[in-house]
Order: C-alpha cells, then sequence, then structure tokens
C-alpha cells in the first residue's frame, strides 16, 4: 500500500513537473508584487522591464487602490495570500515591520552591492527602519511647497519674484488675491480627514515648535489658527475641508486659486493644463529665520515575511533601487537618493520647481515611525476638522487631539 | 376641461418631472464631453462649447473596457443564475403558507442581509481562502453577491406568487398532477413575468457589485468594471470628464438595454403579474 | 427511501427541500459572516489575527469603550436622521410619482420607466456624479439655486456641516426613488378598479377615496417598502465614500460609514464589528415590521 501510493505520488509529481514546465521554464520563480502605481507610474513599468530580462525571475503585477493598500495587505497577510513584495505608504510601515510582517533585510542590504543605505536621504530610510534594523527600502520620496500664480501676483499689485516667505505674509497675500467675484480663492490646500490632512498640518506644527508627539505647543495652536483664519475669511474655499490635494490643486491649475500647498506629483499635470506663469517656494515659516520643516511623503518597498523566496525577492529590489536614477524623468518622482543628481529635463517650469522642491526636501521630517500611526493621525484630523468647522477652538481641539495620542503613545 | 388637454397637461407635467429627475444622468454625459478647463468654469456651460467626442474612444482604448465589461457580464450573468435557481423554490414556498415558521424564514432571510458588503467582506474573504475557493475569484464573487442580493429576490418573487391563485394549483393537484408536476407546468408558467423581471432588477445590480470583486478579484484580466472605474478614480484623479466618459460607457449598454425593454418590464410589474 | 422520494416529488418533502438550500446556503454566505461579526465585538482583535476565530475574549470591554467616546451619540443621531430622512423622502417622491402615472395619460407608462434608472445605475457612479454636482464652487447644483435666486452665496453642501449629512441624504433620495416607486406603482395597480367606482358612487372624494381605499389596500407593499428601504438605506455606503467621507468632524458619519472607517482606516476591527451589532438589532425591528406586514397579504 505504502509503496503503491508513492508511486502515485510520484507520478502525480512528474505530471506537475511537466505541465508546470509548459507554462514557464522550470526554474522560474515568480514572484508578486502589489502597488498603487497606474500604468504611467514605476512599478508597472520597471516589472515590464525586469521581465524583459530574464533573470529566471518573473514578477507579476497587482495594482491596488491607496485607500485599500493596509486593508488588503493585512487580510491577505492573515490568511497566507500575501504577496511577496509591497509598497506600503511610509507611515504605515511600522505597523507591519513592529509585528515582523516584513522581512528584516539588514542582512541582505549589508552583502548587497546594488543598494546601500548611506545613498538614501536620513527621512525616508528612517520611515523604513524598525527598531534598529531595516525592513524596506524608500520607493520615492515627495514633499510640498507653495505653488503661486505669476500672473495674478502682476494683476494684484504684488511682486511675482518675492512669493511669500512667512505665515503672515502668506495671509497678506491670500487676502490681495481672493477675488470672489472672479471665483479666484487665495490659497488652495487640503484639510481633509484622512492621511492628506495630517500630511498638511504636521510641516506647519513642527516648523513653529510642535510635532506630532506634542501636538497642543503654542507652535501648534498658532499654526491651526492660522489655518483657521483662512477658512473663516474664505480665503480658501470651504470644500477644502473635503477635498484632497490633488483635486485642490486642480482649482489652483483652472485659475481658480492663486497659490496652492502641494507636491512635486503636480508638476506635468501643471505643466500641460496651467494657462499662466507659474512659480514655486519653499513653505512658509512662521517668522523669518525660523526653523524649516516639511512633510515626507511616498511609499516604501518592503518583503512579506511569510515569502517563500526572499532571496529572489530582495533581487527584484536590488533591481528596482538600480533604476532609481530614471525615476524623475520617466515618470516624474523624486528618487529617495542623495547620491542622485537629478538631470534637467528640458523644461523650464519644471526644472525651477525641482530646485525648490529639492531643497524644500532637505527638510522633510517622517511622519512617526509608529506602528499606531493610522490612530495618531486620527487624532490629528480631528483636531484639524473640529476647529475648521468651529466646533472648537484650536487650543481645545489640539488639547484633546494631545490626550488622545498621549494615550497612543502610552 | 377636456380629455384632451387634460392629457396633454399631465404630459408636460411628466416630462418637466423626467427631466428634473435624469438631470445628473445628463450632467454625467455633458461632463464626459467637456474639455479640461471647461469642466472647472464658472458659470458653468450646460451644453459643452467644443464637445471632445474621441474621449469615449480614448478611453475605451486606454482603460482596456472590453475586458472589464465581459467579466461585469459573466459576473452577474452567474449571479442572477445563482440567484434564480435557488431563490424561486424557495419564495414559493413561502408564498404558498403562511404560519410562524414561514414567518421565521422571511425574518431569517431579511436579517441576513443587514450589513453592507463592506464589512461582510473580510469574513467572507477568510472563509473563502480556507476553503481555496479564491483560487476561483469570480466563482467566488458570484456567490457572495448572491447571498447579498438573494433575499430581496426572494422578496419580489414571493409576492408575484402569492398573486398565482392557489386553486389553479389544487386543481392541477387534483387532476392527478404531482406536486413537482403542478409546480412546473401551472405555477411556474404563470409566475414567469414577475421572476423576469425580478431577475432584470437583481442582474442590474450585480452589474453594478463593487466591494466583494474589489477584494477577491486580484487579477487585473478578471475584474469588473466597477472596479476597474474605481481603480481610475483613485485618490490622485480629478479627471472628471474622463471619469464620467468611463460611467458612461459602462452605464450606457444596460441603460439602452433598459429603455427598449422597460416597457416591458413595467407592464410586467404593473400588470399585477408581481404584486 | 421510497417514501422519502416520494415525499420529495409530492409532499412536504418537496416544500422543505425547496426551502432548505437556499437557506442553508444563505446561513452559510451570510449567516457565519454576521456570526463572525457578532463574536469579534467580544474579543480583542488583533489585525493580524482576522484569520482565525479564538481570539482573546473581552466582554462587553469593546461596548463600554464604544458609548466612551463623544462621538458616537451624534453618530447614532446622524444615523437616525440619515435613515427617517431618506426613507421619508424616497417614500413620498415615489409614492407621489406612483400616483401621478397612476392616471392614465398617454405615454404615461413609458415616462415611468425612465424613472427607474436611477436603479440601473451602480452606486459607485451615482456617488461620482454627485459627488461633481454638488460641489460647492463649481457645482451644478448650486449654480441653479443661484441663477433661480433661492440662494445668495453658495451652499458648501460637502464641507459645511450643516449641510453635509442632508447632501447624501438628496442624493440617497435620489437613488432610492425609483425602488419606491416601482413598487408602489405594482400596489396600486392591484387595486381593484370597481372599488373606486363604488366610492365615487357613494359621493368620495379624492382625499377621501385615497384614505379610505388606496392607504389600507396599500398596507402590505408600504410595510414591505419601508423594511426594505430601512434595510437598503442602512446599507448605503459608497454615496457617503464618495461624497463626503463622514466629514466634515463627522458630521455627516453613520454607523455603516463609521463601521468600516474604524475597521479599515484605523484597523480597529474589534470596534467596528460592535457597531456593526448595534446596526443589527436596528435592522431586527425592521424586519419585525416587515414580517408583520405580510400578516395582511390577500393570496390572489
Amino acid at each position: 500500500m505504502a509503496i503503491r501510493g508513492s508511486a502515485i505520488l510520484g507520478a502525480l509529481a512528474l505530471a506537475g513537473v511537466s505541465l508546470f514546465g509548459l507554462a514557464a521554464k522550470a526554474e522560474d520563480v515568480t514572484i508578486s508584487v502589489w502597488s498603487l502605481d497606474r500604468d504611467i507610474q514605476p512599478a508597472p513599468n520597471l516589472i515590464s522591464d525586469f521581465n524583459k530580462l530574464n533573470t529566471g525571475i518573473k514578477v507579476e503585477y497587482r495594482q491596488i487602490q491607496f485607500d485599500d493598500v493596509v486593508s488588503e495587505a493585512m487580510r491577505a497577510y492573515s490568511t497566507g495570500q500575501a504577496p511577496d513584495i509591497i509598497a506600503v505608504d511610509n507611515p504605515e510601515h511600522a505597523l507591519f515591520s513592529s509585528r515582523g510582517a516584513f522581512l528584516d533585510l539588514t542582512d541582505m542590504i549589508a552583502k548587497s552591492t546594488v543598494v546601500k543605505t548611506s545613498n538614501y536621504f536620513p527621512g525616508p530610510l528612517a520611515s523604513t527602519m524598525w527598531d534598529g534594523k531595516n525592513y524596506g527600502l524608500p520607493k520615492a520620496t515627495n514633499t510640498i511647497a507653495l505653488y503661486y500664480n505669476k500672473d495674478m501676483f502682476k494683476a494684484k499689485g504684488l511682486d511675482p519674484d518675492k512669493p511669500p516667505q512667512t505665515w503672515d505674509e502668506l495671509v497678506d497675500a491670500a487676502r490681495k488675491l481672493t477675488d470672489p467675484a472672479a471665483n479666484v480663492y487665495g490659497l488652495a490646500f487640503s484639510a481633509k480627514a484622512n492621511e492628506e490632512g495630517t500630511f498638511q498640518f504636521l510641516p506647519w506644527a513642527q516648523m513653529a515648535g510642535g510635532g506630532y508627539e506634542h501636538i497642543n505647543s503654542d507652535g501648534a495652536v498658532k499654526a491651526l489658527d492660522i489655518w483657521k483664519t483662512i477658512m473663516t475669511e474664505k480665503l480658501a474655499s470651504p470644500d477644502t475641508l473635503t477635498r484632497g490635494q490633488w483635486d485642490s490643486t486642480g482649482t489652483f491649475n483652472s485659475g481658480n486659486a492663486a497659490m496652492a500647498i502641494s507636491g512635486p506629483w503636480e508638476l506635468d499635470r501643471m505643466v500641460s493644463e496651467a494657462k499662466f506663469d507659474w512659480g514655486v517656494a519653499l513653505l512658509p515659516v512662521p517668522e523669518l529665520g525660523a526653523e524649516r520643516s516639511s512633510a515626507m511623503g511616498d511609499f516604501n518597498w518592503a518583503i512579506f515575511s511569510n515569502t517563500q523566496h526572499p532571496a529572489e525577492a530582495f533581487k527584484v529590489l536590488e533591481y528596482f533601487a538600480s533604476q532609481d536614477d530614471r525615476m524623475f524623468k520617466d515618470f516624474g518622482q523624486l528618487p529617495a537618493r542623495s547620491d542622485i543628481a537629478i538631470p534637467e529635463t528640458g523644461v523650464p517650469l519644471k526644472d525651477e520647481a525641482l530646485k525648490v522642491f529639492v531643497e524644500q526636501l532637505k527638510f522633510a521630517k517622517p511622519r512617526g515611525p509608529h506602528p499606531e500611526w493610522p490612530k495618531i493621525s486620527k487624532a490629528i484630523q480631528d483636531a484639524i476638522q473640529a476647529a475648521l468647522t468651529g466646533q472648537m477652538t484650536s487650543k481645545d481641539a489640539l488639547d484633546q487631539a494631545a490626550e488622545k495620542i498621549k494615550a497612543v503613545l502610552g | 376641461m377636456s380629455n384632451v388637454s387634460r392629457d396633454r397637461l399631465l404630459l408636460a407635467v411628466a416630462i418637466i418631472l423626467a427631466g428634473i429627475y435624469l438631470f445628473p444622468l445628463y450632467w454625467m454625459y455633458i461632463t464626459t464631453i467637456k474639455s479640461g478647463s471647461e469642466m472647472f468654469a464658472t458659470p458653468p456651460t450646460f451644453w459643452p462649447t467644443d464637445p471632445q467626442w474621441q474621449i469615449f474612444g480614448n478611453v475605451w482604448q486606454s482603460r482596456n473596457m472590453g475586458r472589464y465589461i465581459w467579466n461585469s457580464l459573466a459576473i452577474a450573468c452567474g449571479a442572477v443564475c445563482v440567484i434564480t435557481v435557488l431563490g424561486v423554490g424557495c419564495a414559493y414556498v413561502l408564498a404558498r403558507y403562511r404560519n410562524i415558521w414561514v414567518d421565521i424564514g422571511l425574518f431569517l432571510i431579511l436579517m441576513l442581509q443587514v450589513l453592507p458588503a463592506s464589512l461582510m467582506v473580510t469574513p467572507i474573504f477568510v472563509g473563502f481562502s480556507q476553503i481555496g475557493l479564491l483560487n476561483y475569484p469570480r466563482l467566488a464573487v458570484i456567490l457572495a453577491i448572491a447571498a447579498k442580493s438573494m433575499p430581496f429576490f426572494v422578496v419580489l418573487v414571493r409576492a408575484t406568487f402569492m398573486s398565482v391563485p392557489q386553486e389553479l394549483e389544487e386543481a392541477a393537484l387534483v387532476d392527478g398532477n404531482s406536486r413537482v408536476g403542478a409546480f412546473f407546468n401551472i405555477v411556474l408558467p404563470l409566475a414567469r413575468n414577475g421572476i423576469l423581471v425580478s431577475a432584470i432588477l437583481i442582474f442590474m445590480q450585480a452589474f453594478g457589485e463593487f466591494v466583494y470583486s474589489k477584494s477577491m478579484i486580484q487579477a487585473v484580466e478578471l475584474q469588473p468594471a466597477s472596479v476597474g472605474l474605481n481603480s481610475f478614480m483613485g485618490p490622485n484623479t480629478n479627471e472628471w470628464n474622463n471619469i464620467m466618459a468611463y460611467a458612461a460607457i459602462y452605464v450606457t449598454p444596460i441603460l439602452a438595454i433598459f429603455v427598449l425593454l422597460q416597457r416591458r418590464i413595467v407592464s410586467g410589474l404593473t400588470s399585477g403579474a408581481l404584486k | 427511501m421510497k417514501r422519502f422520494l416520494s415525499s420529495m416529488i409530492d409532499g412536504r418533502g418537496f416544500d422543505i427541500g425547496l426551502v432548505s438550500l437556499p437557506l442553508a446556503f444563505l446561513l452559510t454566505l451570510s449567516g457565519l459572516p454576521l456570526l463572525y461579526n457578532i463574536v469579534m465585538s467580544f474579543q480583542e482583535v488583533d489585525m493580524f489575527s482576522l484569520g482565525s476565530f479564538w481570539r482573546p475574549f473581552v466582554g462587553l470591554k469593546n461596548y463600554r469603550d464604544l458609548f466612551a467616546q463623544p462621538e458616537t451619540w451624534p453618530i447614532l443621531a446622524n444615523t437616525a436622521t440619515f435613515v427617517a430622512a431618506s426613507i421619508a423622502g424616497q417614500f413620498l417622491v415615489g409614492f407621489g410619482l406612483a400616483l401621478f402615472f397612476w392616471t392614465s395619460f398617454p405615454g404615461a407608462s413609458w415616462l415611468r420607466g425612465l424613472f427607474l434608472v436611477s436603479w440601473v445605475m451602480p452606486g459607485l457612479v451615482v456617488g461620482a456624479i454627485w459627488n461633481w454636482i454638488l460641489s460647492g464652487d463649481f457645482g451644478v447644483l448650486n449654480f441653479i439655486l443661484r441663477e433661480t435666486g433661492l440662494i445668495d452665496g453658495n451652499i458648501f453642501w460637502r464641507s459645511d456641516p450643516g449641510f453635509s449629512l442632508w447632501a447624501v441624504i438628496i442624493a440617497n433620495i435620489w437613488l432610492g426613488t425609483s425602488f419606491n416607486m416601482i413598487l408602489l406603482s405594482v400596489g396600486l395597480s392591484a387595486i381593484p378598479r370597481d372599488l373606486y367606482e363604488a366610492s365615487e358612487l357613494d359621493g368620495a372624494n379624492v382625499w377621501q377615496r385615497f384614505w379610505t381605499i388606496t392607504l389600507p389596500m396599500m398596507r402590505s407593499s408600504i410595510g414591505a417598502i419601508m423594511a426594505l428601504g430601512l434595510i437598503f438605506t442602512l446599507q448605503q455606503f459608497d454615496l457617503f465614500a464618495a461624497i463626503t467621507s463622514g466629514g466634515p468632524n463627522n458630521a455627516s458619519n453613520v454607523t455603516q460609514y463609521w463601521a468600516w472607517d474604524l475597521s479599515f482606516r484605523q484597523y480597529d476591527f474589534a470596534k467596528g464589528a460592535t457597531i456593526s451589532v448595534i446596526m443589527i438589532a436596528f435592522v431586527m425591528v425592521a424586519s419585525v415590521v416587515y414580517v408583520r406586514s405580510t400578516r395582511h397579504e390577500v393570496r390572489g
């Protein structure tokens, strides 16, 4: 019986191998990758380039939505359906690495000839770390700065070469630029009750000496008061409360807002859509000479700890990292690398803007890392919304947020 | 007031009401063919100055919509088949008797569809992954949709069976038919219209299903059009004209079929076939 | 065996067979997930323990925590407003239209069919359209209201705490009208015309006929519509996701969206499940109403 059984098993195995061989080369290893990149963004293009190299590793790609990344990943991981590689938003990286869901890459990186941690900007790199170990690689990075419409500046008697540098100048400029009759708001930004709101607000708090650990500091309260001024004086559209950054900046592009706070992901669209002269300036600071700060956005690559093929998955990551110099030219994204000089694109507006963003990036701070970042972020969003809808004062709202954050931080 | 002028007045009112009601649909179509800057113009234009007809072709091509719509059709048809096969018998029995067990059955059927799909999807996903059903993702979605929509179908079809006179069935039984025979030869043909109409309503719901498909179908080649639309909308998109074009292509075929069939559907519903 | 077979073809077994198969199907695919949610509301759920059933029990802790949160009661109140206003709006508009189209005039049945289109539209698409129509600065609804002189300044439907819930309600009424209208039309057409003729001879006017004949005859239809309407309204999720995301500051947040937000945005699955249990209690009431309404049905 036992002999017959194993003979049958052997035959089945043989049949399985030969069937498999028909579908793919026998030595091919399949690596699955999930990310939110669309067809014109890096991941699918890099993957199809990689597959053309015939390295014996075949990469399959699945696009997931920004909102679904974490929930899909958790569900897949807890039922053993996780992909080998995933791209997660940097503040959510620690959620996974702290629970051992991501593979510790420290040793592989140490041995690698392609990936060197010293080549990365410290902020993005820090977001991939947990407990002193590397749990991923930064995929790209971005930050926010101030876009402004030079034509409107001229029309309202402002100097188009002197964009606002401080908060007070920003509010002043916004007052002058706001023109309800022409449907123009002074400023467009996002205070939406999701991660985007936190992303936009934290830099303001940090510039004034606050931060997520002490969100109710005087500086942070002042920052929120400035936001409140902008909203109550209708210097920005009330829809700022429910609109994301991309939609808000869309109103800037169409000439319905004179300034906009957003990131480099807007550049390509703005170049093609904005029918006016525009420029980019560093995010205004509380007062001249104050410490600069900025948000640090974008995703990280990571390998799930239950992958069958860690070595091959890491090879794929190495390939991604080796292509970082193409990021800006081909996809308009900034590599998180200090060793790569970003080449000029030949589009003057875009190249000017790039310089500002690279400068701004030096002040970018990661959110967290903390395994319960979503709860911290939620507390901040609630405070922003409560204050801006006029239901609480900035101080009370941020005190409440600080209370909630303290409970999370323990 | 003469009959003719009364008719004309009523017709005019009806057309105005329909115009108000259909305005969102009109707005979808009109946004589609607007250019980028015209979309955000204030005041909005009610007829585009520079209609962009090519957008339909572009979106169809670039989003590979043929495949998406095919998947939507496959999923909706599958779900309707499962629901009809299982639901008709259930509705028949629940209409035939009037006792505490029927009450309990109806109660259960309603209770079971209380939670929105967004909350049901995690347990269903976990269960399906444990029995390996996720390897057949479209089948998995069909089953999940069937479970979701069946209660509604049963409630509608049960009402249909209520309108089939019980004496007809009893007469057939007296004539020597078995229960099975009476069901298939007498009751089912009489309820055909109502079942058909209910099935069409279910089909339309299933055609737009989104939450289950999004989570369970990971391969792009198998995803339905709703998931395609969502991946298009994303957080970083306000290409409203493209989104609306996609939506228009997505719903126009069903709308067209519906407008062609609607007289039959409505008369099927209101002639007492379903009550 | 033979008795069983003949019972299957010709007796009780036939009925039980017909009903038990779909019930078993529903119990597996809807009942178990429901149970999973209920069990989860008494457990401490770790985001990575989603795949298993056995997690530490914490008794009523999730419930206590939930009701200790300041936003809980306002969100429950929002849910009540949303459900009541949506159902009332859908029902009144739907009933009005059904009565209107019941008076036969040329083109009535054709035009009535057009009112079914919102049923055909996927929720996601409806959400996208309404999001666009209700937008504060560019929305066409504001433009129309301004031009007709009803408002002076733009209403920020999506961002004004006083309006955001109503923005979703408007969209939801639009969406649900077709369903109400068609089921009510069906109910109306089942009322025998001779009842009206008789009462007309008795000298009853339109209103009296409506109160004494139409409404009583429609009781079972109305009961069914209310129950199904409650369920559909409580399941309405796409519109919130597309139009307001529950904001600003929870002003338009309702249980079904909040439960999703807690589960999948803050990864607090236990609380999400706790809210869903509260919703189940809500719907239990609706189901009882529906089942009771079937008592008054007359078999044709």
